[in-house]
């Protein structure tokens, strides 16, 4: 079946109010689950799992999928507003998202968010549409090496695009690397620098360490200037992205949407690398990226893309190869194995009412989803006029929910406070918080494919050198350290 | 009609002596229901991600419980540390007033071991109820230098050029226990590719990144059918029925001690009270007589370990099994 027929089949499937009403309702609880800290879509997906028992199998999948492309794009509302990402995938989005909150653009921002949501998953879905088979056989030669140098250029982007003083900037890239070795080692399982502490030996929780770091340090540092009586210091200036937006974003857009795509598709790849990567890419080729964390829009479209995109991108080797490259997508190939069905690659020929109706019900939820973010937009943005002394008990406690629902787990909020500690005292001293976030997101694939590589190898570290995408990879990483020190000569 | 008799056949073959006992099991249950007991949700703990093998299990099962018994079930991850988390949190924090129900595997019994440095044992977690084991399967590919051939051959390769053949494994678990028998009994080499768990090592079986992958029938089989990849051994005493035409690897090699074999079952914190111990098993031992949940769990590709569907002499044998893990390590030095 060519790819339009397959279309045509799908948005037969899919028009039934029905499955209309079930992608709309999968839209609207993933917005929600997106916008709540702390419930991330892995949650929600394994909350409504049952759910999906009583459904057909179409009218199932197509709720979870909108769900998770959904939380994609609610997950950058309080990100922008309160500096609390309100899933991992939308960490980055905090780093400038935020800070045009405060210039009083946070319309513009979640404007940006939303519309650059849309434009990459409709990408993605027109992608999956025409060549999800054939990209899928390919992304899945994407081996630890490729994954390797991949990481390696991601952690030297970063260090490449740090502002300010290059030392600071190391020293929080190694931080963030130290951080994320706390916990069971990935290769060989072997306890680390945990002192005997059940619960350190889990590892430091991603999200705990950004909502102290972001969301707790943000109140601390508010509340010191009592003076001030809401977030934002400027008036709130127009609500929709104006015209030099559009033009500082429709790149961002469009290499966020590859980017996030690719780093879908890939095994362990996923929203949330996806989404670091794109913000280090942006800051590395923009002509400014000094404007980087002081509330450059193309950090907010870029990443914001990357993670939708990258939600289409990771459903495809589910589908077409039955084999899932995260947690999120294997929780999906789970709901279909409860219903009996077991994707693979004769998946396509055998159900091709199941795969284009899932395929045809993300361009329907992307519309879904546009046309509900939007108009939020306007009301969202009102809720900064709210007092500081009335928000911040809020952001807190938006924070501790957030932090223990995600694991249930009383440590981490522990966690959470110290690094929001950790995060106010590195902010008084201007350090940058970026750098080490994207370290400790980059750290653990970066250390295991590293590991991989050099165990699947007979000859040590020449495997880098022996496949042609590494190489190609980390030639590029030698020429950016090799204008790092250049520029460090000069000034 | 015929078909029904066929599930009911299957069902009493799978669990002869517990549905031996006559009478409706809901009256049954409620003959065995505790006074005030429960007032609330009882909490099945998975300690892996949602989604995965261990997951889709207990939410089949709590689906099928509700069903039997009339009580409310919420399932809920509790993950970290590759189960780590989750398993002390069941050990040595859940409350023992029969509201937590461990759904667990024998993965269990490692971690207790070799990780919990003493702060646990495994004893501190009751076995209530059997559920079904799923072996480890070698898998192998279906292109390339290695494609049609055996367990054996690729063995021999690895002994004739050691370290050239890449396996993908699990670290510090049966993935990597199971090489180590098959290198300490043929003098193989292999290369060890260490993955995170063992879909991830079929990810880079059918991307030529391993030679060979380990992995459970339900995170290969779809690869399988299209002919991308290829089982090759089962570690598991007897063939599958749904794998007749793949040998244990016992047949493959010439032995008799590659088995390797997630069992899966429930547990309660030692400390809960007997009646509701009592309660709580048989309301999922009620379940597993339903056929439909049987054909659920057969659709995964498990099986039923007649050791263990016996409800009488389950927990002494999952101590058997146990103590010949813990022998495993001794013997290889990982226990002193």
């Amino acid at each position: 079946m060519d790819a339009v027929g397959g279309l045509l089949t799908g948005f037969g499937v899919i028009l039934t109010p029905e499955n209309l009403y079930l992608c709309f309702l999968g839209s609207l609880i993933g917005t929600l689950v997106g916008v709540l800290p702390g419930v991330g879509p892995l949650a929600a997906l394994a909350l409504l799992l049952p759910i999906t028992f009583t459904l057909t199998p179409v009218g199932g999948m197509v709720m979870l999928a909108s769900i998770f492309y959904g939380a994609m794009y609610g997950g950058s509302t309080t990100s922008i507003l309160l500096n609390i990402p309100g899933e991992a995938a939308s960490v980055v989005t905090c780093f400038d998202g935020h800070q045009m909150a405060k210039q009083g653009r946070a319309g513009a921002a979640l404007g940006i968010a939303a519309i650059g949501s849309f434009v990459a998953g409709t990408l993605g879905v027109i992608v999956m549409t025409f060549f999800a088979p054939a990209i899928a056989a390919v992304a899945i030669r994407f081996g630890p090496p490729e994954n390797f140098a991949l990481m390696v250029l991601g952690v030297i982007c970063t260090l490449y695009m740090i502002g300010g003083s290059l030392v600071k900037g190391v020293l929080m890239v190694a931080l963030g690397f130290l951080t994320a070795a706390i916990g069971i080692d990935v290769v060989n399982g072997r306890e680390r620098f945990t002192f005997g502490s059940i619960d350190l030996s889990a590892g430091i929780e991603l999200l705990a360490v950004v909502i102290g770091l972001f969301g707790v340090t943000e109140v601390l540092s508010n509340v010191e200037r009592i003076v001030k009586s809401t977030v934002v210091t400027d008036r709130i200036r127009g609500l929709w992205p104006t015209l030099a937006d559009w033009r500082a974003s429709w790149r961002p857009m469009l290499r966020g949407s590859g980017l996030g795509f690719f780093l879908g598709l890939v095994p362990g790849g996923g929203p949330v690398t996806a989404s670091f990567m794109s913000y280090a890419l942006e800051k590395r080729i923009s002509a400014h990226p000094e404007r980087f964390g002081k509330g450059a829009i193309e950090g907010v479209a870029g990443p914001e893309s990357a993670n939708n995109a990258a939600v289409a991108g990771s459903i495809i080797p589910v589908l077409s190869l039955g084999i899932p490259g995260n947690p999120v997508t294997a929780l999906l190939l789970g709901a279909l194995v409860i219903q009996g069905i077991q994707p693979g690659p004769l998946f396509i020929a055998q159900r091709p009412d199941l795969f284009w109706g899932i395929v045809a019900s993300m361009y329907v939820g992307n519309v879904f989803l546009l046309l509900l973010n939007l108009p939020l937009v306007g009301l969202w943005a009102q809720l900064l006029r709210i007092p500081y002394r009335v928000l911040f008990p809020i952001v807190l406690l938006l924070s501790v929910v957030g932090t223990y629902s995600a694991n249930k787990n009383v440590f981490d909020l522990w966690v959470m406070l110290g690094f929001g500690l950790l995060g106010y005292v590195l902010h008084k001293l201007e350090y940058d918080l970026a750098p080490f976030v994207i370290a400790l997101v980059l750290a653990p694939l970066l250390e295991q494919s590293l590991r991989q590589s050099l165990a699947m190898s007979p000859d040590g570290a020449m495997i880098f050198l022996q496949r042609p995408g590494t190489a190609l990879m980390l030639t590029a990483c030698a020429v950016l350290v090799a204008l790092m020190f250049r520029r460090a000569k000069k000034s | 009609m015929k078909s029904a008799i066929a599930l009911a056949l299957l069902s009493a073959l799978l669990a002869t002596p517990a549905a031996a006992q006559s009478g409706d099991p809901k009256a049954e249950l409620a003959k065995l229901k505790p006074k005030d007991f429960p007032t609330g949700p009882i909490e099945y703990t998975v300690v892996y991600p949602a989604g995965g093998g261990m997951d889709v299990t207990a939410r089949l099962l709590a689906k099928y419980v509700e069903k039997w018994s009339g009580d409310k079930i919420v399932v809920n991850n509790r993950t970290g540390g590759a189960g780590m988390v989750g398993h002390a949190y069941l050990a040595t924090q859940a409350k023992p007033d029969g509201y937590t129900v461990g759904v667990v595997a024998n993965l269990l019994w490692g971690d207790a071991m070799l990780r919990a440095q003493g702060r646990w044992a495994y004893t501190d977690l009751e076995p209530i109820a059997y559920l079904n084991s799923d072996p480890l399967v070698w898998v192998g590919p279906t292109d390339g230098p290695y494609k049609g051939m055996s367990v054996k051959q690729i063995v021999q390769i690895a002994k004739d050029k050691p370290n050239t053949v890449r396996v993908a494994t699990v670290p510090g678990s049966m993935w990597e226990y199971i090489l180590d028998q098959v290198e300490a009994n043929s003098g193989a080499k292999f290369l060890r590719v260490p993955f995170q768990g063992g879909g991830a090592g079929i990810n880079a079986l059918a991307g030529g990144n391993v030679d060979i992958a380990q992995g459970f029938f339900s995170e290969f089989r779809g690869l399988a059918d299209a002919g991308k990849v290829a089982p090759l051994g089962v570690a598991a005493p007897e063939r599958l029925s749904f794998l007749k035409d793949t040998p244990t690897m016992n047949e493959a090699l010439g032995g008799n001690e590659y088995q390797w074999i997630i069992i899966r079952f429930a547990v309660v914190p030692k400390g809960t009270p007997a009646d509701r111990k009592a309660y709580l098993g048989a309301a999922i031992n009620a379940a597993m007589r339903d056929p439909e949940l049987v054909a659920e769990y057969l659709k995964a590709g498990v099986y039923f370990d007649p050791k263990l569907t016996d409800p009488a002499r389950m927990e002494a044998n999952l101590k058997a099994y146990a103590e010949a893990e813990r022998e495993f390590y001794q013997k290889t030095g990982r226990l002193k």
